[in-house]
C-alpha cells in the first residue's frame, strides 16, 4: 500500500472529527467552540460522502447500467445535513452575539473580564 | 494552578490523539462490509417509480421525503431564531444606518465591474440547477445556495439594506407550507392521475423549485441579518 492510499475521504473525515473534538475540549472562546463544531460537522460530511465507494462506479444518474452505481443514500442524507449544519451554526452565532451584548461574556469562564484569543 | 491546567491540557491532547488512533485502527482493520439493501432498493428502478433520473433527487423527494420536510422545518426554525433572539431587536435605535455607511467600503473597481458582469450568470446557473435537479446533478438545495450567492455578490457591489426581510420571512413560511402540503397530498395520500409519467416530473420540478426558493430566502435572511445587525 502506497502512502498516498491512506489519504482517503474516510480517514481525513475521522481526523477532522477529532481535530474538532480537540478544539471543543481545549478552547475557551465561544466563537472557537462554534468553529470546532463546524469542523466536526465537515468531518462527518466527508466520511459519509466517501463511504461505500468502489473504484470505477458511476454517478447514480440515468439508467445506463454499464457500471455499478455509487451509493446515493449517504449523499441524500448529507444534502439535508449540510443545510441543517448551516442552521445550527447560525443559531450558535446569534446566541453568542446576544450573550456578548447583554452580559459581556465571550469565554466559557467564570472570569467575566477575560479577553483575548489565546485560550 | 498553572501546573494542573498544563496537565489537563496534555490529557486533552492525549485523549484526542488516542481517540483518533483507536477509531482509525478499528476502521482500517476491523471494518465490516455490510450489505446495502437500501442502495439496491433505491437504485433498482427509481426512474419508473419516481420519475427522476437523478437517484439522489428520487431519494430526497420521494423515498425519504420525510427527511426533507423536517430539514425545511429546521432551516425555518433557525431563520426565526436568527431574527427573533437577536439582541439588535430590542436595541434597534443603536442600529440606524448612516447614509455614508452605504459607500463606506470603498470597494475596488475590479470587484465591482466583474461582479456586475457575472451577476446574471450566477442567477442563470442557480435557476438551471434548480429546474434540472431531477435529471442531472443538482437540486433545490444546491441551486438555492447559488441563488443566495447572487444576493451576496449584490451586497459586495451595493451594500444597501433596502431588502424587506420581513416580507422575505413571510415568503419563506408560505413556501414551507407548500413544501409540506405538496408531498403530503402527492406522495402520502397518493392523489395522482392514472398515468403518472408526466405528473411525477411535474412534482419533481415543483418540489425542487419550492425547496430552492426556500433555501434561497433562508440563506439570504441569515446573511443579511448577520451583516447588518449582528456584525455591529
Amino acid at each position: 500500500m502506497k502512502p498516498l492510499d491512506f489519504i482517503t475521504g474516510e480517514i481525513v473525515g475521522i481526523l477532522l472529527f477529532f481535530i474538532g473534538l480537540y478544539g471543543l475540549m481545549t478552547k475557551k472562546t465561544i466563537v472557537k467552540t462554534i468553529m470546532s463544531m463546524s469542523i466536526m460537522e465537515s468531518g462527518i460530511f466527508l466520511f459519509y460522502i466517501t463511504i461505500n465507494y468502489t473504484v470505477g462506479s458511476v454517478p447514480p444518474i440515468g439508467q445506463a447500467q454499464e457500471a455499478a452505481f455509487v451509493d446515493p443514500v449517504p449523499s441524500a442524507l448529507m444534502i439535508t445535513a449540510i443545510v441543517i449544519g448551516i442552521g445550527v451554526t447560525a443559531i450558535g452565532l446569534t446566541m453568542f452575539m446576544h450573550y456578548k451584548q447583554k452580559h459581556g461574556i465571550t469565554h466559557w469562564s467564570r472570569n467575566r473580564n477575560q479577553t483575548g484569543s489565546e485560550h | 494552578m498553572a501546573q494542573t491546567s498544563r496537565i489537563f491540557h496534555i490529557v486533552r491532547i492525549a485523549f484526542a490523539v488516542i481517540g483518533a488512533a483507536v477509531v482509525l485502527f478499528l476502521f482500517l482493520n476491523h471494518s465490516e462490509q455490510l450489505d446495502t439493501p437500501l442502495m439496491d432498493y433505491f437504485t433498482a428502478d427509481f426512474f419508473a417509480q419516481t420519475g427522476a433520473q437523478n437517484s439522489v433527487a428520487a431519494i430526497y423527494l420521494n423515498y425519504r421525503v420525510f427527511d426533507t420536510l423536517f430539514e425545511a422545518l429546521m432551516l425555518m426554525v433557525s431563520v426565526m431564531e436568527v431574527i427573533n433572539v437577536s439582541w439588535a431587536n430590542k436595541h434597534a435605535e443603536k442600529y440606524q444606518f448612516e447614509k455614508d455607511d452605504f459607500n463606506r467600503k470603498g470597494n475596488s473597481e475590479i470587484v465591482v465591474r466583474m461582479v456586475g458582469i457575472i451577476y446574471p450568470f450566477v442567477l442563470l446557473i442557480g435557476l438551471y440547477i434548480i429546474i434540472n435537479g431531477h435529471v442531472s446533478p443538482g437540486g433545490g438545495f444546491q441551486g438555492g445556495a447559488i441563488l443566495a450567492t447572487a444576493l451576496i455578490t449584490r451586497y459586495l457591489v451595493y451594500p444597501n439594506f433596502d431588502l424587506d426581510l420581513h416580507a422575505l420571512e413571510i415568503v419563506e413560511k408560505i413556501l414551507f407550507l407548500s413544501i409540506v402540503m405538496t408531498p403530503v397530498l402527492y406522495v402520502f395520500m397518493q392523489i395522482q392521475p392514472a398515468d403518472t409519467t408526466i405528473s411525477h416530473q411535474i412534482y419533481m420540478v415543483a418540489m425542487n423549485s419550492l425547496i430552492g426558493l426556500k433555501v434561497f430566502s433562508g440563506l439570504s435572511i441569515i446573511f443579511y441579518r448577520f451583516v447588518f445587525y449582528e456584525g455591529r
